[in-house]
Order: structure tokens, then C-alpha cells, then sequence
């Protein structure tokens, strides 16, 4: 299965349709080498935690993948069947998501929620699953590991329980880790911190990490690739330094135009421009129709 | 864009020695009184009138604490509280009632602060009704314009509206009283860049345009950095650093804001920040 010298993922033309057609995403594709890290940027309704979800296969009930490719390490993942495929995702992929009190089961102690996928997923024992873990718990620089794994999520605070999830999330050393927005509810100083961790642990393990963010100065620090996405549309696919220092697309400008800075120098409150949003509109009916009619033919 | 020196305005809030504590339950002894948590450890400052005061702070520092005491939902344990020469930290909810239209306040969460079962121009008439302060449709229309949303948005719902267009709901709700003072609490948390963008710049207009004194809460220095005059910092319920924006940012006094100017993710290549 593990193909040495196949990228970590590889998306190819991938749509994803509501029960009524309309799609969420239209033919995107990108990839990640192993220990690289590509944000996904865009507005709210731009598909990017989609295609986290599609990844991992958890897309809400209704939505499904109508079109396209899905290779992790050089499986097709369509060519599986359901069982081995959910296997596949869950021995190789892991999701940090970006509410740490929703993810966590309120009425679990901590410890048991991440050894448990360790050694049911895993198979490891469940003494190495708890060396790994607490290992993890002082990667992420939680001093009381014993206290932690014995508490409930609601002792926490969300700081720490985010550490938690990204420990529980590089404990098996996955190969693929998808981040819906970990940090959007955390304070700057938390998400300067949290963003340190996934940056340490996930260049020690290797781990290709799709991050999803609407923040451009967090895809500045973290990334080294882009993928900016509108109306579930790929706009711009480039390093993170180019789009950065050339961004190619109007609307890339614009949203790292429309990034607020501490800085007085730049021009407060640009939002991006209406007419540059109606012209990505109209590009996207036009591919719409194109697609209805590949679609008929 | 940021106005030139404004001579010193007159207080609209000053508040002295402000304390409040809540009671910690989960020390809760088996008899007898919980502990107290002290929130606001002797706060004092002011905010002037017609300007936008930033309250920024980690979560804890007590900065909606402190906004919930202005608009008075809650009540100081100690200290001075004094709106437009008033002291209203100890007026009980009688005599309270003819200020809380001069009082209005803003939202997080515009999906919860809006009644869901509510038209948006009902939503918007119905305190405007309470208040003798009009109260209908036309009345409703007229702060939808003032906030930017054509006549079509006043028989939506809600739940059919996109998150930045909510918070102009709440912000016509809030400016239709036409009160003295609002509080505005991370109300552009949860949008993204492009409607935070057009909901600050709404926010800005109507203030200034309205001679509004606002405090506009935030963890986000940024956004504070372009839409307030001026900036208190809080931690752990002290005032860390406070004056004009400018001056706070370009020469900030406490190691806790240069750890929040500093924290801030720009965007821009540089490869030494996690240093």
C-alpha cells in the first residue's frame, strides 16, 4: 500500500455535489508531498474545509463526491470498498478540527479519547499507546500529563484542550493530518503557540498537513503552498512566498488586501471589491454550464 | 484617516475603583458561602464622548466583564460608575430603566441575539416600540438603509441572511434607539476578513456620523488598531496600558501588549517569527 515515492495527496478534479446537483466543488486538484504543509484560504462558502471533509470522508449527510480522484499515498480511494476505504483513511489520516469541546465527548475522560483510536485503530497495546501519548502530552508542553488524562474536556481550558487534540491527532504519526481552522477560536498569543507545536511535530513526523484557514497571516507563517479557493473554485494554486510577494490572482490581492495589520501605514477596512466577486461569479456560471453539458452529453 | 489631535471631550463613562468578583463554585465548600474569583481588580478610567474606546485583552482578562458592567448587566461589588454624571452602579432596575435605551449593545453571536422566529424589520422595530421611539415598518426601513441593507432584507428571516449582514442587522437594532453609548463585543469574530472589513467600516461611519461613544471589545489588536481612538489593554482584570491607539501601539508600556502586538500573524514572509 505504501507506495515510497507517491505524494501524500493527491486530488484530481475532484466535484462535490448537493442532492440537487449544485456543486460545492468544481474540479479541484492540488497535492501534498510528505512534511508540507498547504493552506487552503478563502471566504466563508468557499469550499475549503470541504474538501478536508471529502479527504477524510466524513461529508455531511446529502453531499457526495460526484467527480474526480482521491489518492492518499497512491490509493485510489474511490477504488475501495466503503469498509476498507474508512480503514484506510483512519490508519493514515487525522483531523484536528477547529472546536476542541465539540470534537471531545463530554462525558469521557480525557486518556481513554486518545489511546482509544491507538489501540482499536492502531492495534497497538495499551501500554504503548499510553507511553505515546503521554510522550505527546509533553510535546505539546502540558506539565501534569497524569491530572490531564484524568480529567473531563469541561476542566480544560480551550487552549489546552487544542493541545490535546493535536497530540491525540500526532500520536500515531499519521501521514496525512487535515486542520479545519485550530486556531481561529484562540487568542493570539494560544495561536502563535499552537501554530509552533504543528509546526514542530509535524515536521519531525513527516506529516502532510492540509491547514484551512481564512486568515492570511496565518497561511503566511505556516504554509509552504496555497491553494486559494472561491465558490468551491480553484483561484490560485502557488508557493506561499509567491503569493506573498507575486500574488497572480485580483482576488489572492484582495484578500491579503482585505488582511487587517497592527501596522498604521496600511489602509483600514477593504473588503473585496463587489465587482471582482461578480466577475468569479460569472466565471462560475460559465463553468457550470460547461459542466451540465459534459454532464448530458 | 485617523482624525487629526480631537481636544479633550468630556467623560461620557468614569468609572472609579471599579471591583466585581463572582463566586467560584467549583471551590464550593460543603457549608457556607463559595469563594469569590476577583474578575475586576480596581479599575479606572474613562471614555470619552463620541469616541471609540478599544477594550483588548486575552480570554479571562475580564474585558466583557467590564462591557457588561457599562451597559449594566452587571452590577460593581465596589466602586464608581458614572454615566453622563450619574453614578448608576448602584441604581436598581426602576431606576434604571429610563437610561437602558442611552445603553444599547452588540453581539457575538448575531445567530443567538436575533429572534429566529422574527422578521429582521420586527426584530428591529420591536425595542424601538418599547422605548416610545416609533416602531414601525417604515421606521424599521429607515435604520435598514442607515446600515447599508436594501428594503428587500426587512421579510427575511435570520437564518436566511450571511453572518456580516446579521451583525448589520444588530448594529441597526442597537443604533435605531439612537442611545448615547454601545457596546460592541467581539462582534466580528466570527466573520471572515472580507465582512469584517465591511462591518468595521459601517461600525466607523455611523459613529462618527452619530457622535456614538463606543467600546468596541476585541482580542484582535488589528481590527482595534484601525477603528479605535483609543485602547485599554486588560490582564487578569488590571489595566496593563492604555491612551490613544498610536501611542499605545508604537510605544506600548507593558510586556503584555508587545506580547499581543507581537503574537499577531501578518501577511507577509517571515521566516524568524516562531523565533
Amino acid at each position: 500500500m505504501n507506495n515510497l515515492h507517491a505524494k501524500t495527496l493527491d486530488i484530481i478534479n475532484l466535484n462535490v455535489t448537493l442532492p440537487n446537483g449544485h456543486r460545492l466543488l468544481r474540479d479541484v486538484s492540488l497535492s501534498l508531498d510528505p512534511g508540507e504543509v498547504r493552506a487552503l484560504v478563502g471566504e466563508s462558502g468557499a469550499g475549503k474545509s470541504m474538501i478536508g471533509k471529502a479527504v477524510l470522508g466524513i461529508l455531511p449527510t446529502g453531499i457526495s463526491i460526484s467527480q474526480g480522484e482521491i489518492l492518499l499515498e497512491g490509493t485510489h480511494l474511490n477504488a475501495l470498498t466503503p469498509a476498507t476505504r474508512r480503514k484506510t483513511i483512519a490508519q493514515t489520516s487525522a483531523l484536528i478540527p477547529q472546536d476542541p469541546l465539540t470534537a471531545l465527548n463530554p462525558v469521557r475522560k480525557i486518556g481513554p479519547q486518545i489511546t482509544d483510536p491507538l489501540t482499536r485503530i492502531h492495534g497497538w497495546t495499551k501500554a504503548r499507546a499510553l507511553a505515546r501519548t503521554r510522550e505527546l502530552l509533553d510535546r505539546v508542553h502540558i506539565r501534569n500529563p497524569d491530572r490531564v488524562l484524568n480529567s473531563y474536556p469541561h476542566e480544560l481550558s480551550g487552549g489546552m484542550r487544542q493541545r490535546i487534540l493535536i497530540a491525540a491527532a500526532f500520536a500515531p504519526s499519521p501521514r496525512l493530518i487535515v486542520a479545519d481552522e485550530p486556531t481561529t477560536a484562540l487568542d493570539v498569543t494560544v495561536q502563535k503557540e499552537i501554530l509552533r507545536l504543528i509546526r514542530e511535530l509535524q515536521r519531525e513526523t513527516g506529516t502532510g498537513v492540509l491547514f484551512v484557514t481564512h486568515d492570511m497571516g496565518v497561511v503566511a507563517k505556516i504554509s509552504q503552498k496555497v491553494t486559494v479557493l472561491f465558490g468551491g473554485r480553484v483561484v490560485e494554486d502557488a508557493p506561499t512566498h509567491r503569493i506573498f510577494e507575486n500574488p497572480e490572482h485580483a482576488y489572492t490581492r484582495a484578500l491579503i488586501a482585505a488582511t487587517p495589520t497592527p501596522n498604521a501605514s496600511t489602509e483600514p477596512f477593504r473588503p473585496v471589491p463587489p465587482a471582482l466577486i461578480a466577475e468569479l461569479h460569472r466565471e462560475i456560471q460559465a463553468d457550470d454550464d460547461r459542466f451540465s453539458k459534459r454532464a448530458h452529453r | 484617516m485617523t482624525d487629526v489631535m480631537t481636544p479633550p471631550q468630556p467623560a461620557l463613562f468614569s468609572i472609579k475603583d471599579l471591583h466585581l468578583s463572582f463566586p467560584d463554585r467549583a471551590h464550593r465548600p460543603l457549608f457556607g458561602t463559595a469563594p469569590r474569583i476577583e474578575v475586576l481588580k480596581g479599575l479606572t478610567l474613562d471614555l470619552p464622548e463620541g469616541r471609540i474606546t478599544g477594550i483588548v485583552g486575552e480570554s479571562g482578562s475580564g474585558k466583557s466583564t467590564l462591557g457588561r458592567v457599562l451597559v449594566r448587566l452587571l452590577a460593581p461589588d465596589a466602586g464608581q460608575v458614572t454615566f453622563d454624571g450619574k453614578d448608576i452602579g448602584t441604581l436598581d432596575e426602576d431606576a434604571l430603566r429610563p437610561l437602558r435605551r442611552d445603553l444599547q449593545m452588540i453581539f457575538q453571536d448575531p445567530m443567538s441575539s436575533l429572534n429566529p422566529r422574527h422578521k429582521v424589520w420586527r426584530i428591529i422595530a420591536q425595542p424601538m416600540k418599547r422605548y416610545r421611539r416609533g416602531g414601525t415598518r417604515a421606521d424599521a426601513l429607515k435604520a435598514l438603509e442607515k446600515v447599508g441593507l436594501p428594503e428587500s432584507f426587512a421579510d427575511r428571516y435570520p437564518h436566511e441572511l450571511s453572518g456580516g449582514q446579521r451583525q448589520r442587522v444588530g448594529i441597526a437594532r442597537a443604533i435605531a434607539l439612537e442611545p448615547r453609548f454601545i457596546l460592541a463585543d467581539e462582534i466580528v469574530s466570527g466573520l471572515d476578513v472580507s465582512s469584517q472589513a465591511q462591518v468595521l467600516s459601517l461600525l466607523k461611519t455611523l459613529a462618527k456620523d452619530m457622535g456614538l461613544t463606543v467600546a468596541f471589545i476585541s482580542h484582535d489588536l488589528s481590527v482595534i488598531r484601525h477603528l479605535c481612538d483609543d485602547v485599554i489593554v486588560l490582564n487578569h482584570g488590571e489595566i496593563v496600558d492604555s491612551g490613544p491607539v498610536q501611542t499605545v501601539f508604537e510605544h506600548p508600556k507593558s510586556d503584555i501588549t508587545k506580547a499581543l502586538l507581537d503574537a499577531i500573524p501578518r501577511p507577509e514572509i517571515n521566516d524568524s517569527w516562531f523565533d
